[in-house]
């Protein structure tokens, strides 16, 4: 898709009356045009403007007293949460991206199980494609750029829209020198589920969308885990992400509050 | 905003006070219930509290940065609640008067919105109307109605490149 192509879907784009698949595509390349991004971003700000249009209503008089009682209880539970000094922050990264990477060559090795039944070279082919993401992934981890003590690790669970309808888990990795990263695995979507794949998955910030990629149901293994990983140019602020099914419903939503510099603390 | 990020009382109270209000009524308008403007309103503050070290008062105003949140939770709620009946939509400039108290900022907001939504034809207001306040895409505006979706397409950027100029240089887009 090209810039004029692009451009002609923008203003749709601001208010939200794209479709699915369309706005990924607009978001992917959003993603690496700036002049785009600036027309995009002018319009997204035009069309918050709107907002403002609608007629003020007041009210309940406590409801300011339950706006701070859910504030509070927040804070409580940040403040509950034992402090990690930042070597242990780093530990608890690195764990954390080991068992998603543990969990990633599990996913993956089923699937491609799966595939060498029905097409030993679609099957090779897709093995390359994945085993060759795993190992870009682990290739970062262990690069000297990956010492930046900016970088910052985002995790995060997805949970179902509705009870039994999967889980997921979800990763950002967010650098001032090397590509940004958001890897999203899914997995225990129930056979059902299958009827309504592929699924979108997006991660999204307040300035706006952006398309990690699809689940097809070749992607899928019997256990119902699929997975899907973009390279970004900045991905900061993105932290939330939503995995919608081929009708456009949220089947699955998710936070990524879990927040860690990823750097070896100086001594 | 770094009140807020502490989770300090006062600071939350005081954003309350100025915005409450206005993410109130975008609830009540978009969802139509005051349980569910209620939620989003608690939903909103709480967002920014996560949110407010990413605030950027250099990028847009702070009244703007709220409603865009309570925006995009009111339409995800939209979409996953599809069948549940809406209310007809009231914007500011049907109503005689506004009660109540609101900061100049968000006077100013309002203004902009006006003169954005007056310099729109009925048809595209309606357009805008159907596309923002109710998270519908141009496909299910062109199915509803039985146009094609081309012509919703090429109203829609005719209204939005409107919208934009009606504020431009006003430092608002």
């Amino acid at each position: 898709m090209n810039c004029a192509t692009v451009r002609e879907g923008l203003a749709e784009h601001a208010l939200g009356a794209l479709l699915a698949r369309d706005a990924a595509t607009v978001d992917r390349h959003l993603a690496w045009c700036a002049a785009c991004r600036k027309e995009a971003g002018e319009l997204a700000r035009a069309s918050a403007t709107l907002a403002f249009a609608l007629a003020p209503e007041e009210p309940p008089a406590d409801l300011g007293d339950r706006v701070l009682e859910v504030v509070q209880d927040a804070v409580a539970r940040r403040d509950r949460r034992p402090q990690s000094s930042p070597r242990r922050s780093r530990l608890i990264a690195i764990a954390s991206l080991a068992a998603l990477l543990a969990v990633l060559g599990a996913g993956w090795g089923a699937v491609m199980a799966g595939r060498a039944a029905r097409s030993d070279r679609v099957a090779r082919l897709e093995q390359i494609r994945s085993e060759s993401a795993v190992e870009r992934f682990r290739d970062l981890l262990n690069s000297a750029e990956f010492g930046n003590p900016e970088n910052e690790a985002f995790l995060g669970t997805l949970e179902p829209t509705t009870p039994g309808g999967g889980s997921g888990s979800a990763l950002v990795l967010v650098s001032p020198s090397i590509v940004d990263l958001a890897l999203v695995l899914v997995d225990g979507m129930p056979p059902q589920m299958r009827a309504v794949l592929p699924l979108a998955v997006r991660i999204r910030s307040d300035d706006g969308v952006l398309m990690v990629g699809r689940i097809t149901k070749d992607e899928f293994d019997d256990s119902g885990a699929g997975i899907v990983m973009q390279e970004f140019a900045d991905l900061d602020g993105f932290d939330t992400v939503i995995v919608r099914d081929v009708n456009g419903d949220v089947v699955m939503t998710g936070s990524l509050e879990t927040r860690a510099a990823l750097a070896t603390p100086s001594p | 905003m770094e009140g807020l990020l502490a989770g300090n009382d006062e600071a939350v109270r005081a954003l309350y006070a100025r915005y409450g209000r206005l993410i109130y009524s975008l609830g009540y308008r978009l969802l139509g219930t005051r349980e569910a403007a209620e939620e989003l309103t608690q939903d909103v503050f709480l967002t920014a509290w996560r949110k407010a070290a990413r605030f950027d008062p250099t990028r847009g105003r702070l009244s703007t940065w709220l409603m865009t949140i309570g925006h995009n939770l009111a339409v995800d709620r939209l979409r996953r609640e599809t069948g549940v009946s809406r209310p007809t939509l009231v914007l500011v400039d049907e109503v005689p008067d506004a009660p109540g108290l609101d900061e100049e900022a968000v006077l100013i907001e309002r203004d902009a919105a006006v003169r954005a939504l007056s310099s729109l034809t009925d048809a595209e207001r309606r357009l805008v109307a159907r596309s923002y306040f109710r998270g519908m895409t141009a496909r299910e505006i062109a199915e509803t109605d039985g146009i094609p979706l081309g012509t919703v397409k090429t109203r829609l950027r005719s209204a939005m490149i409107k919208v934009r100029k009606a504020n431009e240089g006003k430092g608002l887009v």
